[in-house]
């Protein structure tokens, strides 16, 4: 992005009503043109919100941190630079660089991190982006710059760690430096002039760069759910049906390593819990043999569902969008047929469609790395693991259920001996907010928040958060439901519920209630609707319980409740430190 | 970065205010002609400074800093750009 464009798209007017985005961009140097350009990458990222970049005094970058914390924020940015932890590493300072000294700028860089973490990891209410230096040294030390010298590099060691550290802390995203390296050449950073005059140390270019990376993390989507691949061509080398079980190859032996590299990148997104499936025009006996090979990287546990037929390819991709019940938009599908991609992107337009470059080593490698970019999760839960087994068992009782008649059914829940673990703590707790976020079907008003919302919800004094687990004797669920409002007078004013889709026609819901209405003696529960364009789930769950569709202001009284619930088997724990 | 000689001397002053309306928001096209760096509160020196970045940026040219204070109005900066963008092209 080009400094106009940023100046320009900050000047767009936005709506009176729009809900703010508030961020501190805490650095010592003068913001300038960094805080344009975050500006105005957040507005792109952001166009639903008003978006704000405050910042502090020149030279104070602790003192930034610290004082921010007097305010709320949606987001704090970080950007830290060489003069921050010495000030004789700026090109503004008349410091001693005498070589006598430059132990002394070392320890003094040792004293300055431990301040700034100590200021980082105090501040946990927003989310934290941290920029570590992005700036070459100044030519301070006494090596020719073609030899790493030993103070430098237990400088730059020390700043591995502090990133280490600081990365370890659930609220904080470093920018990537290697990923940096990629688009902002590191001998184009730093602008002297521009530093002396202006107190602004970066190139416009690399500015622009480095606000780009940082507005990502601040903004943080929630990454795609699911990959759908082809077969023959693309998950391996060789046409099965023709070449045989054995013809086909993923190894350096037939020169068709690219598709090994392939498959391990998705066994690896499986264990993180992205879903995989497959979509192929084959034999399905043929395609069940090759998944018997030992040698194939990702393994047939890791693939659900298949979709092995010769009828159309948007079809497969529909019913496997059916079975794991999410959108297209949140799916990638990939095919070494253009001819396929451009049958399923004409069917599916939001879905992202990619041909894989086959025999292309720079098309393999970038698709990695973009699929990496789509998927990629701050970190893997034990939810994601579950994910997949969990949507198998889910179609499976679905099947069940669809199949029975309501006696039958109270008969197979009571066999199901299913267990519901409720947990009040009220810390929030990062798979909580996923859920809520993410969850379309049956959710109570499609309110989203962001971690900065979410941690001042929780600390209202009437607040309550309930997060969900289910298991029974067909496996664990693993977290499936939250619920979130506030209890007043004995009202129980609940403001998001959601429920995972994979949890239906288990009775939950009813659970969920029954559970409030004990759990926080309250005599009424008043619903804080809103109809969306997806929460049809929800709205027939009330019809079913109600005999009436919901609406605004919606009340529930104890009484009535406890007459018109269906008979509810599961065995009820409660974990809390309330 | 690349020097706009390509540009016309017309198509040059429409880029220049197409900056100084990124830069200078509250100006209009018309003010933005006449405008003066002896104005206080609108074009001040972090104006200035943003200017010389968004300008050097879209004329792929250097600010000589000895000149920056000659550079006080619109008139001037066009002057400037129109000198340098043609020096040595």
């Amino acid at each position: 992005m080009k400094l106009i464009d940023a100046l320009e798209i900050i000047k767009r007017p936005t709506k009176l009503d729009t809900r703010s985005f508030d961020v501190l961009q805490a650095c010592g140097f003068t913001p300038l043109h960094l805080q344009t350009f975050l500006a105005a990458h957040l507005r792109l990222l952001k166009p639903d919100r008003c978006v704000s970049v405050h910042t502090g005094l020149f030279g104070d970058l602790i003192g930034n941190i610290e004082r921010g914390k007097s305010r709320h924020f949606d987001a704090f940015v970080v950007v830290i630079e060489w003069a921050d932890l010495d000030p004789r590493l700026s090109a503004r300072n008349s410091g001693n660089w005498r070589a006598d000294v430059l132990a002394d700028v070392e320890q003094s860089i040792a004293l300055s991190v431990q301040r700034i973490e100590n200021a980082i990891i105090s501040s946990n209410e927003a989310p934290v982006i941290v920029s570590m230096p992005t700036l070459p040294l100044p030519p301070i030390f006494t090596t020719a710059p073609h030899q790493a010298c030993g103070l430098e590099n237990k400088i730059l060691q020390r700043l591995a760690i502090l990133a280490f550290r600081l990365g370890e802390q659930p609220n904080v995203r470093i920018v990537n430096s290697q990923s940096l390296h990629e688009t902002s050449p590191f001998n184009a950073r730093f602008d002297l002039k521009s530093e002396i005059m202006a107190g602004f140390p970066y190139s416009v270019s690399h500015a622009s760069i480095l606000a780009e990376e940082l507005a990502r993390l601040a903004h943080n989507p929630a990454p795609k759910k699911g990959l759908i691949t082809d077969l023959d061509g693309t998950l391996w080398s060789g046409i099965v049906g023709e070449d045989g079980v054995d013809g086909i190859s993923w190894d350096l032996e037939h020169k068709t390593r690219l598709h090994g590299l392939y498959q391990q990148t998705l066994a690896s997104l499986a264990s993180a819990g992205v879903l995989l499936g497959v979509a192929s025009k084959n034999s399905p006996e043929v395609v069940d043999r090759a998944f018997d090979r030992p040698d194939l990287l990702v393994s047939r546990t890791e693939v659900y569902p298949f979709e092995v037929h010769w009828s159309r390819k948007s079809g497969s991709v529909k019913r496997i969008l059916e079975k794991w019940n999410v959108s297209a938009d949140s799916v990638v599908f990939i095919d070494d047929s253009p001819m396929e991609v451009a049958e399923v992107s004409d069917a599916f337009p939001e879905m992202e469609c990619i041909v894989f470059p086959a025999g292309s080593y720079h098309g393999i490698w970038d698709l990695l790395k973009y699929l990496r970019s789509v998927f990629g999760k701050s970190s893997v839960s034990a939810d994601d693991t579950l994910r997949l087994e969990s949507l198998r068992k889910g179609a499976e009782w679905q099947q069940i259920v669809s199949s029975s008649s309501e006696v039958s059914l109270d008969e197979f829940l009571k066999l199901a001996k299913a267990s519901i673990l409720f947990d009040a703590n009220k810390s929030p707790e990062a798979r909580a907010l996923e859920l809520v976020n993410k969850t379309n079907q049956f959710n109570l008003n499609g309110r989203r928040y962001n971690e900065s919302e979410w941690n001042v919800f929780h600390s209202g004094a009437k607040a309550f958060s309930v997060l969900v687990s289910y298991e029974d004797r067909y496996g664990s669920l693993g977290k499936i439901a939250v619920m979130l409002g506030r209890v007043e007078a004995h009202k129980l004013h609940l403001e998001s519920w959601v429920l995972s889709c994979r949890a239906f026609s288990r009775r939950i819901e009813h659970q969920c209630l029954k559970f409030l209405f004990e759990r926080f003696g309250c005599e009424e529960i008043i619903f804080d609707y809103v109809q969306t364009v997806k929460n049809g789930p929800l709205q027939e769950f009330f019809l079913g319980l109600m005999g009436t569709p919901p609406y605004l202001g919606m009340s529930l009284s104890r009484e009535f409740f406890a007459t018109h619930a269906p008979a509810l088997y599961h065995e009820v724990k409660e974990h809390s430190n309330v | 970065m690349s020097k706009k000689v390509s540009l016309s001397p017309a198509e040059r002053e429409e880029l220049l205010v197409r900056c100084f309306s990124s830069v200078l928001p509250a100006l209009t096209i018309e003010e933005i002609r006449t405008a003066s760096s002896d104005v206080p509160g609108i074009w001040d020196s972090l104006a200035t400074v943003t200017l010389i970045a968004v300008v050097e940026e879209e004329f792929g040219i250097q600010i000589d800093q000895e000149r920056v204070l000659e550079l006080h109005s619109f008139a001037a900066w066009l002057n400037y750009i129109q000198e340098e963008v043609t020096r040595e092209a």
